[in-house]
């Protein structure tokens, strides 16, 4: 299944989710946003009433229902809630301009992603701009085998550690590497009592095909493997050679077939045989969407890149898998 | 095709400030009510042919709206989840505010008056309750169901209560006799987004998030026929009150793509479908003209049309270039109320075709004995 709507990105709502564990910050984050001075009219939808409120602001309950498709399995549940009060929403459209969806510090951010993509209305009205997570730097290191806590590092596009002013720099250096090893293509921020400038949160495109792997250039400065004891992690795949289109789509789709449940993001930029333009590849666990990019440009360094977050994964299998699609 | 004269040939529109997103008329046809995507309450006196503005543009959307069976109430609600409820004396007189009722089960989008009843039926969440007019007290206990209900529906006799949440549509039987039957709970493999009772005959359809079509044969017991196929989910239902010959007719939506469907047999491959294509975007409404065959749908791309019983368009009407949202027919079968995302009402007088009002039955002669 692919992402893409026929409406063009610039016709559609964009779509902040905003993730983090119990007690991380959303809360102070939601307010920020909401009486920031960034000239958009945001509408909030949070899971818990009364916290969030401030007059004249668009802020509308929801209850975390998931609908699940089929035979269960993750890769097809979507929010059925967010799919209601949207569908609500959307006749005060010009009403507002941005939307931010908060979510419990105990929910997987992989429904809620999916339903941007796989719900006919909210993929043509809406898109999905980037998943925001904080990280409770003081606390995470207690949370840290709660499998939500994982889910929500690998989703993310934009990772905020939070309450940085009560760690000492060493800690926070040692859950940033913690962190990478996770979600190596995130971009990362630090803050205290969650003040983040909005540019960095608000208008980010993460889901938009041709920013899917510029948020935080570099980070695939080499071919690595986080070896750790995490059950969620991180393999990078690079390879100068071109690859085969063909080859490459099929591993691929055999690959989200077989793992799909495990596998949370994927983020490739690929150098094909043959083809002057660069392609752009991103999937959310089934769900895989790849386009042409713009050409290689000439000083730059032609080359794949390859992402994959999930849990368990095995990087040689993977690397074999990838490595026979070299045309 | 011979020209035909037109069904519609004059037009009265007004305008809210929001997007409209509800109308319903009274059952003898006086009042017309129209609620907007900013809160706003519009109640229209018909033959009085004045208005006036129940509720200003506040910021709370109302979603539902709807007279009950004796005019008695006028009920309105919404994005702030509290049930709006007036008292009507008639026209000429001021519709008396009732105290608003706090449901706290989020934003309320389906509601229904039972046919010919007092009783008011409210989508609180996951709780289906019921409001008595008689005794203006909520009925105890409410029901239950097993996720947040989607949509709800009374059979024409009011009877019958259907409501559906993902994974289960309910029968709820109203008998006036205690006690009442429990309620019967059918599992369903998706949302049912849309329901509704055909009035001869008591079919009951459900319009499915996994892009099916659910329909139970009279009575609503034994297995439903299942339609699959549709482009996109199915969130539009309506029932032809003229008898056919098996099943009346059965129009739904799903996207772009208005089906009338047409029961031809007994049995498993029952059911004939009949695509009428026209509309360039999702349909947000459908119905039928009462009485009658014609059927009105409104689309986003903003016009509304007329079909005829056999799926030919009659007549498009275009708006003014906004979505339509809503669609409301009197009870008298000769006006079509709809609604634009605009805030703009308007007020058609339709001259229904004869030969979607006459009885379908002359062909009944034709029909092989058992």
């Amino acid at each position: 299944m692919a992402f893409s709507s026929p409406v063009p990105a610039t016709e559609r709502l964009p779509v902040t989710v905003l993730t983090g564990y119990l007690g991380a910050g959303k809360t102070t984050l939601l307010n920020r946003i909401l009486t920031h001075e960034h000239g958009l009219k945001v509408a909030v939808i949070v899971n818990e009433f009364g916290e969030v409120g401030i007059d004249n602001q668009l802020v509308v309950d929801a209850d975390e229902e998931i609908f699940e498709m089929n035979n269960g399995c993750i890769c097809c549940t979507v929010r059925g809630d967010l799919i209601r009060i949207i569908g609500n929403l959307m006749k005060r459209r010009d009403r507002f301009d941005h939307l931010v969806i908060e979510t419990t510090g105990l929910a997987d951010p992989a429904p809620v992603i999916q339903t941007f993509f796989v719900d006919e209305d909210l993929r043509d009205e809406l898109r999905l701009d980037a998943v925001v997570t904080l990280v409770d730097l003081k606390h995470v290191e207690q949370h840290w085998e709660a499998e939500e806590v994982q889910e929500q590092l690998a989703f993310a596009d934009v990772l905020v550690l939070n309450k940085a002013d009560l760690v000492s720099d060493a800690d926070r250096a040692a859950i940033e590497r913690r962190v990478r090893a996770i979600n190596p293509v995130a971009r990362l921020i630090t803050s205290e009592n969650a003040d983040v400038p909005m540019p960095e949160l608000l208008g980010v495109e993460a889901f938009e095909l041709e920013r899917a792997l510029s948020l935080d250039p570099g980070f695939l400065v080499d071919e690595h493997t986080h070896e750790h004891d995490d059950a969620v992690g991180s393999v990078a795949l690079v390879e100068e050679r071109p690859m085969d289109l063909e080859k490459l789509g099929r591993w691929l789709s055999d690959l989200v077939a077989e793992r799909g449940p495990d596998l949370f993001r994927m983020k490739g930029i690929i150098q094909l045989q043959g083809e002057a333009r660069r392609y752009v590849f991103q999937s959310v666990h089934m769900l895989l969407d790849g386009d042409f990019d713009r050409p290689w440009k000439p000083a730059e360094l032609r080359r794949t890149e390859l992402v994959i977050i999930g849990r368990d994964l095995d990087a040689e299998a993977l690397r074999a898998g990838f490595l026979a699609c070299v045309a | 095709m011979a020209t035909s004269a037109p069904l519609v040939s004059e037009r009265l529109c007004g305008d809210l400030q929001q997007p409209i997103s509800a109308l319903a008329w009274s059952a003898d046809g006086e009042f017309l009510a129209i609620a907007s995507a900013g809160g706003e309450l519009l109640l229209l006196d018909f033959l009085a042919g004045c208005e006036e503005l129940l509720r200003g543009d506040r910021d709370s959307s109302l979603d539902v709206v709807g007279f009950s069976s004796d005019g008695q109430f006028l009920m309105a609600a919404g994005q702030s989840g509290e049930l709006l409820l007036w008292e009507l004396g008639g026209t000429g007189v001021r519709p008396l505010a009732m105290d608003s009722i706090p449901l706290g089960g989020g934003w309320i989008d389906a509601a229904a008056w039972q046919p010919g009843g007092l009783l008011l039926a409210v989508a609180a969440g996951r709780e289906l309750r019921l409001w008595d007019g008689a005794s203006r007290q909520w009925r105890e206990p409410p029901l239950q169901l097993p996720g947040t209900i989607q949509a709800l529906a009374w059979s024409a006799d009011g009877v019958q209560l259907a409501a559906s949440c993902h994974g289960e549509l309910v029968l709820w039987q109203l008998c006036l006799g205690a006690p009442a039957d429990p309620p019967l709970r059918n599992p369903i493999a998706s949302a049912g987004l849309a329901l509704a009772f055909s009035g001869p005959g008591h079919h009951l359809a459900c319009g499915m998030l996994d892009r099916s079509l659910l329909v139970w044969p009279q009575g609503c017991h034994g297995q439903p026929w299942q339609f699959s196929g549709f482009p996109a989910k199915v969130r539009q239902l309506a029932w032809s009150e003229q008898p056919g010959r098996l099943a009346p007719l059965l129009a739904s939506a799903a996207a772009e793509a208005v089906i009338l469907w047409t029961q031809v047999k007994q049995g498993s491959k029952a059911w004939q479908p009949e695509p009428l294509l026209w509309h360039e975007k999702r349909i947000n409404a459908l119905a039928f003209a009462p009485g009658s065959t014609l059927l009105a749908s409104a689309s986003s791309d903003g016009s509304v049309v007329l079909w005829d019983g056999r799926g030919r368009m009659l007549q498009p009407l275009k708006g003014q270039g906004s979505g339509f949202n809503a669609l409301a027919w009197r009870p008298d079968g000769r006006h079509l109320a709809a609604g634009d995302a605009n805030g703009r009402w308007w007020l058609w007088p339709v001259a229904v075709p004869p030969r979607e009002r006459q009885s379908q039955r002359a062909g009944a002669g034709f029909r092989s004995k058992p």
